[in-house]
């Protein structure tokens, strides 16, 4: 766990609803549940699982039979 | 972060060149009497693919999981993978600058397609398929790129003869690499900067018999006889211009990720298993044909083979692959066998050929992901592999699969240049020795898994 903490601001209205999703849940501050989605949505964002296309693979392929890596 | 770290990666670059004639390169000499240098060993295979990897990383190919370009998928007889950028999942040099506020610039590391997000830009390799994909990171930097500079280049392709074509082709990809990299170090802050000239590696291959007088293509006074040096001339000029940029508190590190020598031909591998009766075919192939299109009697088939700079062989195991013959049990009499007729193959006028062979599940301390049976160095990498079939011999004067004129050689070459130090020193070293070497010179924490050495430990020390 971080323990420097900075900080930001985000719309009042936002805030009073993260309030009302998370009162009787195991959340215990606003803060927290704002950095939890926001990390969780980062590691989405990084996940970018953009692979080869078959069409690609080939294209790749052929390129690497030409410059001799394969046979 | 103490200090700002360059790599200058010249793909398949060999100290025979870079080091030995450094008389001819004015700006590479003043780093080398100045500097470490020497010879670099590879990884095993020392292929741009893993060996790029394998010194940004500090992990070897069995940590990594990667052989080379492709890999079987698990144990099928026809189904591969190419290894892209998402194969890597070990943390590189950048990722640990990252860490501490850092920042990276890396153009055309191989693999770097698809773009990884990194703390800084990054453009991809030649393992991108085609100018229409995104091709960097963040995505924004294409367009700047090429409003500037027009369509970037990733590499050349030999689909032509002419060599004035191809020739061409090499320095205009050069060229506008190095505009693109000395405006990204205007224009970007950064701490770590790499660069991989892939053109080194492509000249050679398409010019080495021009210039090597052992080669047994060689032909005297042909017109391509300086195109190699030429060429590194002119990219000397262009690291002397990088140079100027980046100032002298600047740590500069030179290397290939292998080595590069004369190809004395190419061994046929699977044409060589069906005269040993390992490998039986359904059928005659037809002159070149692909292992994966040619019907193979499975059921009685023991052993097969991938070409490439090395050799891949794969056994047909009982209730490993589909049709597995070998049973279990005689799996490691079978291999032990095999590797004392492999090492056993002489050249076609019956020289003895000083061929390597190893079992990458003892070689390596850890193994993961899709590992060949057996990896071959025939005649210690001069001899590369063919895995197409049909020929009616074993030996080939030239590539299977197009013009190349030269093979990897396990030492590449570096140039170690610290401006506070200035020591010129000649000292061999191993590609794992990089990564904790680029951590420590910067001033910055070495993780405990990458195994390397720290030269000129002053720099730094491990965490």
């Amino acid at each position: 766990m971080d323990k420097e903490f900075t900080t930001i601001s985000i719309p009042t209205a936002l805030y009073k609803k993260v309030e009302d999703t998370i009162r009787g849940t195991e959340v215990s501050s606003v803060a927290s549940y704002v950095a939890k989605v926001v990390g969780e949505a980062l590691l989405k964002a990084e996940a970018e699982p953009e692979v080869l296309s078959k069409e690609d693979e080939e294209k790749v392929k052929d390129r690497l039979k030409a410059l001799g890596y394969i046979d | 972060m103490d200090r700002r770290f360059l790599i200058i990666g010249l793909d398949s670059a060999p100290s025979e060149i870079v080091i030995d004639r450094r008389a001819e390169f004015p700006v590479l000499a003043r780093l080398i009497e100045g500097g470490l240098h020497g010879k670099m060993r590879s990884s095993d295979p020392p292929i741009t693919i893993p060996a790029w990897m394998v010194m940004t990383t500090g992990k070897d190919p069995g940590r990594l999981g990667l052989y080379g370009f492709r890999h079987r998928t698990g144990y099928s007889y026809d189904k591969m993978w190419i290894a892209t950028s998402q194969a890597f999942k070990e943390r590189a040099i950048w990722d640990v600058v990252g860490d501490h506020g850092g920042r990276s610039c890396l153009v055309s590391i191989p693999p770097s397609y698809p773009p990884r997000r990194v703390p800084g830009e990054l453009i991809s390799c030649f393992i991108t398929p085609d100018q229409e994909k995104e091709y960097t990171y963040p995505k924004e930097l294409r367009a700047e790129i090429e409003a500037k500079f027009g369509p970037y280049r990733f590499d050349v392709v030999f689909r032509t003869e002419d060599r004035d074509e191809i020739l061409k082709e090499i320095y205009a990809m050069t060229a506008k690499r190095f505009d693109v990299i000395g405006y990204l170090m205007d224009t970007r802050p950064w701490d770590f900067f790499m660069f991989v000239e892939i053109g080194v590696d492509r000249i050679q291959h398409a010019f080495w018999k021009y210039m090597d007088k052992e080669h047994h293509l060689y032909e005297p006074g042909n017109k391509y006889e300086t195109a190699i040096l030429d060429y590194y001339k002119y990219l000397d000029g262009r690291i002397g211009e990088l140079l100027a940029r980046v100032g002298e508190e600047t740590v500069v590190l030179v290397i290939s990720d292998h080595g590069a020598k004369r190809m004395k031909g190419a061994f046929c591998i699977n044409e060589w298993l069906i005269r040993e009766g390992d490998l039986v075919l359904k059928e005659e192939p037809r002159r070149g044909a692909n292992i994966e299109k040619t019907p193979v009697d499975w059921p009685k088939t023991k052993v097969w083979g991938w070409g490439g700079y090395y050799a891949r062989l794969f056994f047909n195991v009982e209730g490993r692959e589909p049709q597995g013959i070998i049973k279990p049990e005689d799996y490691e009499k079978e291999r032990e066998a095999m590797i004392e007729r492999l090492m056993a193959i002489r050249g076609p006028n019956g020289e003895a050929w000083a061929t390597r062979v190893i079992k990458p599940n003892e070689y390596f301390a850890e193994v993961r992901g899709d590992y060949p049976d057996l990896m071959v160095y025939f005649d210690d990498l001069y001899w590369r592999s063919a895995g197409t079939l049909g020929y009616g011999t074993l030996y080939l004067a030239e590539n299977d699969t197009g013009p190349d004129d030269a093979v990897h050689a396990q030492e590449g070459m570096y140039i170690l240049y610290d401006p506070r130090r200035k020591e010129s020193r000649r000292l061999d070293i191993d590609i794992t020795d990089v990564a904790p070497t680029v951590l420590a010179a910067m001033g910055l924490p070495v993780p405990a898994d990458m195994r390397g050495k720290v030269l000129g430990s002053k720099a730094g020390g491990r965490s």
